[in-house]
């Protein structure tokens, strides 16, 4: 378990994380989502040790990182899959972190197998291909089969069969019943694979929860109708208490309301439909929302057109 | 904690001690050493230079011998063409032990250093004790095949002088050891400055600008102070003959070792004070 106590990092004049406090249970993957610029990743180099936090704490099972000996057989941590000897073989980079911490060179193997990095072992980590690379950030992650494991934006440059396996791949480690903390900024990727997730927005908690909440919470979430009775349909809506405004000719978008009530609604008022169906939310739209005054780096939403010469 | 769900159990062994941290370290240190092409490279220009410099310096030196003037007899030091190569060496040394710490900065991987050691003075010394054995080895072998082929060299003109003479074994170890001092002072350097330009640069101005400088000092002051500067206590441990401007062999060593011990103890500090 991983647990940040109101946690604040400054440098110099910036507060990069502002009064943070989080708990990452075990058994479960948590997704720690926020734009970038937010303090995703100098909170996860504080609960590594790297970072002194200028006021809180950081804990993993209830000690500093710092005061973990042999470390890597509790955490594992992927924070920077390129900070490696470029001149080094791939498996001699976790051999050198093997022996660091007493672990065996056939675990190296074994975790070379595991990633799928087997026959290119023996290759400069500086002539590995960038999915390569993550593989092997990953690799060194589970060198000490640690219970607690921690990784940043994990599937940066991996295909979409090396996607899947990351997926699986945390998946499985959290049913293990191991802590499993990622970072990322693909909300997609993290209603896919995170059970709950800490959302952060200029190094402020800005919600935590299910994932399933986040998207059921979401003003995205809406009611949509098509009728040729749309007016009188959204009178009667709005007598029941729904919020409805108009969504394009003879459609309607309506909240606070199911869509099976909708149905029974119009049926008892004799008004045809033409389409009735519940728009989803998806954790994209309840992640903008959530952050929407939060961003620091984010580009406009709408492109600016060409002007035409 | 108590949510434990299925198969993964935290391991239960024993809570290594320190001592048995820094072994691993050193495992690790050394393992990081030997499978980086650089390091081969400058070890071997380490010997390289150590011998070959020797050995051209003072062939050169046989070959005029009959035409030296008597100053040049009355002051002669049998080592000191042996182990010119020194100074040359003490720079790959340098730039290597610089490396040791500004490498894995500049690839980011100290990050998982520290993370699979978070003890950073410990780990310090793990890295120093490492790269010296590594340099001593190498050093020792070099002082002591350069100091054989040039006292052979010096032999035919009742020059050269045994292992056994009073002063050699100590000039002989005393060349070794000054490179390994030097190396270690290298990776304070490196760990304090964190960027091998920085810190090479800072190295050299030690070791070579600033003894220049200071031989444009007025008269007893520049080899007053010449005398502590570490190329000099350096030089010191290497000679036979003493110079006005050389500490005795073992001055000279108290000296040199206790720059290294400063320059590890503020690199130690800095490393625990500041974020990796």
């Amino acid at each position: 378990m991983i647990e940040a106590r109101n946690v604040s990092k400054r440098y110099g004049p910036i507060l990069a994380v502002d009064d943070l406090s989080f708990t990452v249970p075990s058994g479960e993957v948590t997704g720690f989502l926020g734009p970038n610029g937010s303090g995703k990743s100098t909170t996860m180099r504080m609960i590594v040790g790297l970072d002194a936090p200028s006021a809180g704490s950081v804990t993993i099972d209830g000690r500093a990182y710092a005061k973990h000996r042999f470390p890597l057989h509790e955490v594992g941590a992927l924070l920077d899959a390129n900070a490696v000897h470029p001149g080094r073989s791939a498996r001699n980079h976790l051999v050198w972190l093997a022996d660091s911490n007493e672990i065996s060179r056939h675990r190296v193997d074994e975790v070379l197998a595991t990633v799928g990095l087997s026959e290119v072992g023996h290759r400069r980590a500086g002539d590995l291909s960038l999915g390569m690379g993550q593989r092997l950030g990953i690799a060194a992650a589970l060198l000490g089969d640690p219970g607690v494991l921690i990784f940043d934006e994990p599937i940066n440059g991996l295909d979409p069969e090396g996607i899947v396996w990351v997926r699986r791949l945390l998946r499985s480690l959290a049913a293990e019943g191991r802590t499993v903390l990622v970072s990322s900024h693909l909300m997609s990727e993290m209603a896919l694979t995170a059970d709950t997730l800490i959302v952060i927005g200029r190094g402020r908690l800005l919600a935590t929860g299910r994932v399933a909440d986040f998207i059921e919470r979401s003003s995205g979430h809406h009611v949509r109708a098509v009728s040729p009775d749309a007016p009188a349909l959204a009178d009667l809506l709005r007598d029941k208490g729904a919020t409805v405004t108009d969504d394009g000719p003879n459609a309607l978008s309506i909240k606070g309301i199911e869509a099976s009530d909708v149905g029974i609604i119009a049926g008892g008022a004799g008004l045809v439909l033409y389409e009735l169906m519940t728009q989803r939310a998806s954790l994209e739209d309840a992640f903008m929302e959530l952050t929407q005054e939060h961003a620091d780096y984010r580009a406009p939403t709408e492109m600016p057109q060409p002007s035409r010469a | 904690m108590s949510q434990t769900v299925a198969a993964y159990r935290a391991p239960t062994t024993t809570v290594p001690g320190l001592r048995r941290i820094f072994r691993a370290a050193t495992r690790s240190e050394w393992t990081k050493l030997r499978t980086v092409r650089s390091t081969m490279w400058a070890l071997m220009f380490t010997v390289v230079s150590t011998i070959g410099l020797g050995v051209l310096l003072t062939a050169l030196e046989v070959s005029r011998w009959d035409h030296r003037t008597l100053t040049e007899f009355k002051g002669f030091d049998p080592l000191l063409y042996s182990f010119a190569g020194l100074n040359v060496a003490q720079m790959a040394i340098g730039v290597l032990g610089v490396l040791v710490m500004t490498s894995e900065y500049a690839t980011g991987a100290i990050k998982l250093t520290f993370g699979a050691t978070p003890q950073r003075p410990l780990l310090l010394a793990a890295k120093v004790a490492t790269f010296s054995a590594v340099v001593a080895a190498v050093s020792l072998i070099s002082c002591v095949s350069v100091f054989f082929i040039c006292q052979a060299l010096l032999a035919p003109k009742h020059a050269g002088v045994s292992i056994a003479d009073p002063g050699v074994l100590v000039a002989v170890v005393g060349g070794a050891l000054h490179l390994v001092l030097i190396g270690a002072i290298a990776v304070g350097v490196g760990a304090a400055l964190r960027r091998t330009a920085g810190a090479v640069a800072v190295l050299f101005a030690v070791l070579l600008v600033v003894p220049g400088l200071v031989t444009l000092l007025p008269s007893p002051w520049n080899d007053d102070i010449t005398r502590y500067l570490p190329s000099s206590a350096g030089a010191a441990m290497a000679a036979v003959v003493h110079f006005p401007n050389l500490l005795s062999p073992l001055a000279g060593f108290i000296v040199l070792g206790a720059y290294t011990v400063g320059m590890l103890g503020v690199a130690a500090l800095l490393l625990v004070r500041n974020d990796a």
